[in-house]
């Protein structure tokens, strides 16, 4: 499968997209997941059981699940409840933010790769394999350092152990295209299974804890983790974490917009024939590129021990997915990384606000995560129906007046729309 | 496509003669290595009855084995054949994980409904069908790349299938519900080894079926030479008075339907789905994908593979229950290294000319 050319088409076609559009299109398709998920939850309310007068009632018909609310809490409640007053730092804004930090790494390691035309979906194993490494390493280094000292040295260590081990497990799959023309699809993804397997192996054994009936790594002692500034100790949020992030959305973009390195990525993204005629060394970049992604998916493992849990334990929430939601919405553009990355935060936050508030599953943002992709990736459609909204005012059937409808309609079942708006 | 003729009719020639080096002899190789290495364990194993070699011929000449491969193998066999539809009509669908995960789901979902597991299993086809067309209108209708494509209907997949257990059934499983039973063979269900193909669930005898019918149509009907040329050649197929879109469509949504019979076999068969974590279908269907490269695009090479992943992962049940001193969370990560060996060594393959890219027709 020669997905790298594929690859490669889209980013040049994305290169070619304005900004503007780029952003009026993941602004879009950020809506219309919504307003598809708004659906979903009208019809999940319907398949489940509540008594009369807990249900909501539109069109006449009775809803278990009220989008609007689900909307309300998902939103307002991830912010902390700005509006109704008693807004508290250390509420789920922290949260919020707490995710939002694990996010720009998993994105920013899921878009330099793209940049270089490569799709690592193995972000979430390179996440994995670098938490536990950190883990464990840390966990060494805390019996060595200990007090503010500790915490100093200690941090940077862990990031450090982080980056180090999800760069070569990422430099796994960089090999073995570069040098075997494997598909990096598949064995990013196949990496992922293994290093859960592998991990699980660990965690179980040599490296677990004796205390606890839990499969998980000695908890690290409060020194050895990030420590609390000004708000969200409760949330296990640290501003330490997220100066870090923003560091390194700038220190991608610097790297990929201003130094030899970044160009060739990006060449060997847009034209890889041009950049090998221009004498960029193919295999070496693309190994370089995944293992540098490689090892922003350990970062985002170590802030997941150091930040969030305090130990290594099995069954790592799948950030590396997320990532790729987070840096196709930012059309692979590492500033817009930060902003995708607050707002897919948002979403994660928002729905564990909404299990407390109403009974819809916090999956729904496994579905919002896959739809946003999806329609992320195609522009055409929406530039069929802004051309539609222009061209003909009257015939603007797909978008007016944004009810449930048309959005059941364009994306539930997209067959419809796209078959009765041609005939 | 085809502008510089000359360049053109040079480079694919020496593809191809590189491409029969490259893959054919990796494949026989591994094909070969598979054969000796069998013949070799199995002497070994009846010289030595009690060493490791032993107990391994055991596992593999046991009626059991066969048994459970038969069964593995059944999703990711209809996934591939499904994928290769597909891929061969030029449009990559690496989402036949989220297919496969929709019908999974669904299949239960409608037999716990219904209570029939055959409108259970129609219900798996349906919603994988569905999921297939929604791909198919995006990829082919919106142009969108296949490959993000593909892994949007994976994450949709992974995403809806356990919200819809967590509303109906309050968790990320379901409730049990009644398995299709097995079909015997009268006579031929006796003979020791083998009997194991005539004493199996209707969905391996499905799969003998489809397996069949796929090659025919490839082979044998013009719809699969329109597939064929819909990957290789469209703008040929559009001179011949074919709609290449339409062609397309139809392969995508055949995906849809073979992998649907696939994700719903799987959960039919246990009787339940278990949507925690990567679900129940846990990697099969990327598995498929691997399996209809490495059985370069044919049906029969595509099962006999899949055989192959199989039968390593029946193998390791088995073993599990043996207990060789190798760690049960070790042993089960042995599918997926031997997919990325096997990658490492087919590399790339040589797939359909025009696959992976939007045709435009001249006329709109």
């Amino acid at each position: 499968m020669s997905v790298g050319d594929r690859a490669r088409d889209v980013l040049a076609r994305l290169a070619d997209a304005s900004a503007t559009e780029r952003i009026l299109i993941s602004t879009a398709a950020l809506l219309l997941s919504i307003l598809v998920g708004a659906v979903l939850v009208l019809v999940a309310g319907r398949m489940t059981a509540c008594t009369p007068n807990e249900a909501v009632y539109y069109f006449g018909t009775g809803f278990c699940y009220d989008p609007i609310l689900v909307f309300d809490r998902l939103f307002l409640g991830a912010l902390g409840d700005p509006l109704s007053g008693g807004w508290s730092p250390d509420g789920q804004f922290s949260v919020t933010l707490r995710e939002t930090t694990l996010l720009i790494f998993a994105g920013l390691s899921v878009a330099l790769a793209f940049r270089a035309g490569i799709f690592n979906i193995g972000t979430q194993g390179q996440m994995v394999v670098g938490a536990l490494a950190t883990a464990v390493a840390v966990l060494w280094g805390a019996t060595l350092v200990s007090g503010v000292l500790g915490t100093v040295v200690l941090v940077p260590f862990g990031i450090l152990v982080g980056a180090v081990f999800g760069g070569l497990y990422g430099a796994i799959p960089g090999l073995l295209k570069a040098y075997a023309d494997a598909n990096e699809v598949i064995t990013t993804i196949m990496l992922n299974f293994i290093a859960t397997g592998v991990t699980l192996y660990l965690v179980s054994g040599v490296f677990k804890d004796p205390e606890s009936a839990a499969n998980q790594t000695v908890p690290l002692p409060e020194y050895a983790q990030f420590p609390t500034v000004l708000f969200g100790g409760r949330q296990d949020f640290s501003l330490v974490a997220l100066f870090f992030g923003l560091l390194a959305i700038a220190g991608l973009y610097y790297l990929l917009e201003h130094t030899a390195f970044g160009y060739d990525v990006r060449t060997s993204g847009i034209q890889p024939e041009a950049a090998e005629y221009s004498g960029v060394d193919a295999p070496r970049t693309v190994v370089a590129s995944l293992t540098l992604s490689g090892a922003l998916g350990g970062v985002a493992g170590a802030m997941y021990v150091m930040m969030i849990l305090g130990t290594f334990q099995t069954g790592v929430p799948s950030y590396g997915f997320d990532g790729i939601t987070v840096s196709i919405l930012a059309g692979n553009n590492p500033l817009g990384v930060g902003i995708a990355a607050l707002l897919f935060g948002v979403l994660k936050s928002g729905t564990t606000v909404v299990q407390f508030a109403t009974d819809v599953p916090p999956q729904l943002v496994g579905v919002l995560r896959g739809l946003i992709i999806l329609f992320v990736a195609m522009p055409e459609f929406f530039r069929l129906v802004g051309k539609r909204i222009t061209d003909t005012g009257s015939r603007a059937v797909a978008t007016d007046g944004g009810r449930p409808e048309p959005a059941a309609g364009s994306a539930g079942t997209s067959g419809d729309d796209g078959g009765e708006s041609d005939e | 496509m085809s502008d510089a003729t000359g360049s053109v009719s040079e480079e694919p020639r020496r593809d191809e003669s590189d491409g029969l080096l490259d893959t054919h002899s990796p494949r026989k190789i591994v094909a070969w290595a598979t054969v000796g290495g069998l013949a070799v364990l199995l002497a070994a194993g009846a010289l030595f009855p009690n060493s490791l070699a032993g107990t391994l011929s055991d596992v593999i000449t046991s009626r059991n084995t066969l048994a459970s491969a038969l069964r593995l193998s059944v999703p990711i066999a209809f996934a591939a054949l499904g994928g290769i539809f597909a891929e061969k009509s030029g449009v990559i669908n690496i989402g036949l994980e989220g297919l496969l995960i929709i019908s999974a789901f669904t299949a239960v979902y409608v037999t716990d409904a219904t209570g029939g597991v055959w409108l259970g299993f129609g219900g798996g086809i349906i919603a994988s069908t569905l999921l297939a067309a929604l791909f198919a209108v995006v990829t082919i209708r919106f142009r969108a790349d296949q490959i993000i494509a593909g892994l949007a209907v994976w994450l949709i997949a992974l995403g809806l299938a356990p919200f819809a257990s967590q509303v109906i059934y309050g968790g990320p499983n379901t409730s049990t519900v009644p398995t299709i039973g097995a079909i015997s063979v009268p006579v031929l269900s006796e003979v020791p080894f083998f009997g194991a193909l005539f004493s199996a669930s209707p969905s391996v005898y499905l799969l003998f079926l489809a397996v069949a019918l796929s090659w025919y149509v490839f082979e044998r009907t013009s719809f699969g030479r329109w597939i064929r040329a819909s990957g290789e050649n469209p703008k040929a197929l559009d001179t011949a008075g074919v709609n290449v879109a339409h062609v397309r469509y139809a392969a995508v949504l055949l995906s849809g339907v073979l992998s649907g019979m696939g994700g719903a076999a799987l959960s039919l068969d246990l009787g339940q789905f278990t949507g925690n974590g990567p679900t129940m279908v846990n990697g099969k269907g990327f598995i498929a994908i691997v399996a209809y490269l490495f059985g370069n695009y044919n049906p029969i090479g595509a099962f006999l593979s899949t055989m192959l992943f199989a039968g390593l992962d029946a193998m390791q049940t088995a073993l599990q229950l043996q207990g060789i001193g190798v760690p049960r969370q070790l042993i089960r990560i042995t599918p997926f290294v031997i997919v990325i060996v096997i990658l490492a060594l087919v590399g790339r393959t040589r797939t359909p000319e025009a696959a992976g890219e939007y045709y435009e027709s001249g006329e709109e």
